[in-house]
């Protein structure tokens, strides 16, 4: 899976989940979420459960970064370094 | 404790006993025991009364010797008697033992500076027919409530916005500015309300009706005279103003009892009442089945110190969404938060058990820096002095530990709170709760969004800043936004009288003695909050006389469960039809479709965080609020004057004999 569609698939949860009330709103993989008021601390840990379900990859507290959470570019980069590491099974 | 209602005309064309019979049985929850009216050719007043001083002997409204001046009034002046006693010995003579009685004499002797020797929670109204002048007045926090609205020329007023309406001559309409300030502050500011035309007479306020005008003014102004040092008998003089702001409030000729949160604060209530009263004190909790809510353990176990009959409440989610309506019928405004709902049931409690006056804990976080606000505003100040520390935003987590276990999400919160604003700005202190409340705002209609074009309550709250506000510490600056943005329209309305008085029950306020407040405002701000230790110079105090337990216990906020409660399984069906598309479209004031997203975020159980669930119940209570105001009409069958304990007609009284109006004067 790549990065961009991790992006894409993380972007689409945010819309539904954090976005339902700003039809319009638009921003940049690059933005800060919660500078942007996408989410909050609890957005973050929605996303967390979010990424651990969607993408099958563990995320430790010392995971939960903004520079890890506070961006889709940042998830995206995590998630396919973390995917990248995995040992198979 | 009662509710007043009245008209002024601006040609003497009279009031109906109907119209102020129906304005009256529209606020018969704020005193059933008795009801009178006042029936002149310029101005109509209305009482309902609660009684608690002169039982036999207080009706109302009550007038001079002469019956030239006539008052109706809703409160307690505490200190009544020493007032009394200095009328009697100016010559005036008392036919009761009410202090009601003494708010005219005192009229009569000071005029308007009366309301400076006033130590209690009121709001009047005295017509004084020499001149014809109706005077209004409300106590220093705004403890009792007073609404007017000038419709033709004629002032309408009451305790309720619902009894303008039942008056027939005021038609209810939304102020969506008053809604946008609940979205912001919690509460709409004085005196602005939720409804389009009505104000509130703001708290410290007095105002007179004369020729069709009504002139308001300020007696009353929050300052904050801050001394270097701790005087030397500070406890000593805290002592005394604790001991005698109980007393004042335990005078009564029916038994007084106690709310007993579990906190400091509530805790010292009981105990200094319980000491003072004659007989055992009764005290009366809220229990929450969630344990992350409930206080039971720390109620019972000062109970059990202070040796009171103690009764609870028992809260479940359920019973929240039950009383919703009723509670939202008697705010008459939106709620970002579910907490009044307990406190309705609270007062059905205490009125259930007989007790009609009860003492509570409210006032002492504002004197005595008790908030976590003000802790937090310390902690923003401290970082945004070297931004670029990693270890300073950690006091982050020592102020909010569970941010800490939020995992590592408490990183994005200290985020949060360093970013919200400029120590420039005077709102600084207050700018993440204003901001987090304002996302509530992001469900408003296309409609509603144009309804208030420019409007910016944070501006105009900047704007209309006292000039001694720059002079102040930022703490003070900080405790000075909290008492006039949250006290008064949401503490002590929404939360305190409206609550209190849906059961015929009032609340008295040791902690809002305007001594006490002096005294507080007036000592440096490092005896309130001392580092992280809030309410340093009361706990100093308090040793000793409550449990240690409770006095070093961490201040818990009184919280009620909020979107939860109105997703399970017994949820009623007021719920589901409010929030329906098309219930939505009809009311006009939230976009349907992002009001959806919320519904099912909240029925999937997601709707975790603050925002969301402060946006559920600002948008269902708002529906509520307009469903019950604007969708129908109120007219309750008026109270008969026939039942009225008292009757006072212009041309009944030896002033009016005395003076008569000429024949074409009369309306």
């Amino acid at each position: 899976m790549t990065e961009r569609e991790i992006t894409q698939r993380t972007r689409a949860y945010v819309v539904e989940n954090f976005l339902y009330m700003r039809q319009d709103f638009r921003f940049d993989d690059q933005d800060s979420l919660l500078t942007k008021g996408v989410i909050d601390s609890l957005g973050v840990m929605e996303l967390v459960e979010f990424v651990s379900a969607e993408f099958g990859v563990q995320v430790d507290p010392a995971d939960i970064t903004e520079e890890n959470f506070g961006t889709l570019a940042g998830i995206a980069r995590f998630v396919a370094a973390k995917r990248a590491t995995r040992t198979p099974a | 404790m009662c509710g007043i209602a009245g008209i002024a005309r601006r040609e003497p064309r009279g009031v109906t006993a109907e119209t102020l019979g129906r304005m009256a049985a529209s606020i018969r929850h704020r005193g059933p025991d008795g009801f009178g009216m006042f029936l002149g050719r310029r101005v109509g007043l209305a009482s309902v009364r609660l009684s608690i001083i002169d039982v036999a002997g207080g009706a109302q409204p009550l007038g001079n010797e002469d019956g030239r001046i006539v008052i109706v009034y809703n409160g307690e002046v505490y200190n009544y008697r020493e007032l009394r006693r200095d009328l009697e010995a100016g010559g005036h003579r008392f036919h009761t033992h009410t202090d009601t009685e003494v708010l005219v004499h005192g009229y009569e002797e000071w005029g308007e500076a009366l309301l400076g020797r006033l130590n209690g929670q009121f709001a009047f109204a005295i017509y004084d027919r020499r001149n014809e002048h109706l005077f209004l007045a409300r106590d220093r926090f705004g403890v009792r409530p007073l609404f007017y609205t000038i419709q033709h020329g004629d002032l309408i007023f009451a305790s309720e916005a619902k009894a303008l309406f039942a008056s027939g001559e005021v038609e209810p309409a939304p102020d969506f500015a008053g809604m946008d300030e609940v979205f912001t502050f919690w509460a709409p500011r004085a005196p602005r309300t939720t409804f389009r035309g009505v104000q509130a007479l703001e708290p410290g306020c007095c105002a007179v009706w004369r020729d069709g005008a009504l002139h308001s003014r300020r007696y009353f102004d929050l300052d904050y005279p801050e001394a270097r040092e701790e005087p030397p008998d500070t406890l000593r003089v805290l002592d005394e103003l604790m001991r005698t702001g109980v007393d004042f409030r335990m005078r009564a000729d029916v038994p007084v009892g106690g709310y007993l949160s579990g906190g400091l604060d509530s805790s010292i209530i009981c105990a200094l009442a319980a000491a003072a009263s004659p007989h055992q004190l009764r005290t009366f909790s809220v229990t929450f089945d969630d344990p992350g809510l409930d206080e039971s353990v720390h109620q019972q176990t000062v109970a059990a110190g202070v040796g009171s009959l103690h009764l609870v409440a028992p809260m479940h989610r359920a019973t929240v969404a039950q009383v919703f309506p009723d509670v939202i019928r008697h705010t008459e405004t939106p709620l970002v938060r579910t907490a009044p709902a307990p406190m309705f049931l609270l007062s059905r409690l205490t009125r259930e058990a007989g007790i009609k006056v009860v003492l509570t804990g409210e006032g002492s976080d504002e004197m005595f820096l008790g908030y976590d606000l003000f802790k937090e505003t310390a902690v923003r100040r401290f970082c945004l002095r070297h931004p670029e520390s990693r270890t300073r935003p950690r006091l982050f987590d020592r102020l909010y530990p569970y941010l800490q276990r939020d995992a590592q999400g408490g990183e994005f919160w200290r985020r949060f709170f360093l970013t919200a604003g400029s120590t420039e700005d005077p709102l600084f202190s207050h700018l993440p709760r204003f901001q987090l409340t304002a996302r509530i705002k992001e469900f408003y209609s296309g409609g509603v969004r144009d309804a208030l074009g420019a409007f910016d309550p944070l501006q105009e709250l900047r704007d209309g800043l006292p000039e001694a506000f720059r002079r102040w510490s930022f703490l003070n600056q900080a405790a000075y936004l909290e008492i006039v943005t949250l006290l008064e329209g949401y503490l002590l309305s929404s939360q305190g009288d409206r609550m209190g008085m849906a059961n015929s029950v009032e609340g008295r306020f040791p902690f809002l003695d305007h001594r006490l407040f002096a005294f507080s405002a007036a000592l440096p701000t490092r005896s309130k909050l001392r580092g992280l230790y809030e309410k340093a110079v009361l706990k100093r105090w308090a040793a000793g006389k409550v449990p240690p337990s409770v006095a070093q216990r961490a201040k818990q906020p009184y919280r009620a469960p909020d979107a939860p409660a109105f997703f399970g399984p017994e949820r009623p069906a007021y719920v589901d039809a409010l929030l329906a598309p098309d219930a939505l479209e009809r009311t006009g004031m939230f976009d349907g479709q992002a009001v959806a997203g919320l519904v099912r975020r909240c029925r999937a159980g997601r709707a975790t965080g603050f925002r969301e669930n402060q946006a559920l119940v600002g948008i269902l209570s708002a529906q509520l609020w307009h469903s019950e105001f604007f969708a129908r009409p109120h007219r309750p069958d008026p109270l008969a004057v026939d039942r009225a304990d008292v009757v006072l007609r212009d041309a009944d009284t030896p002033w009016a004999a005395a003076n008569p109006v000429p024949s074409g004067a009369r309306g």
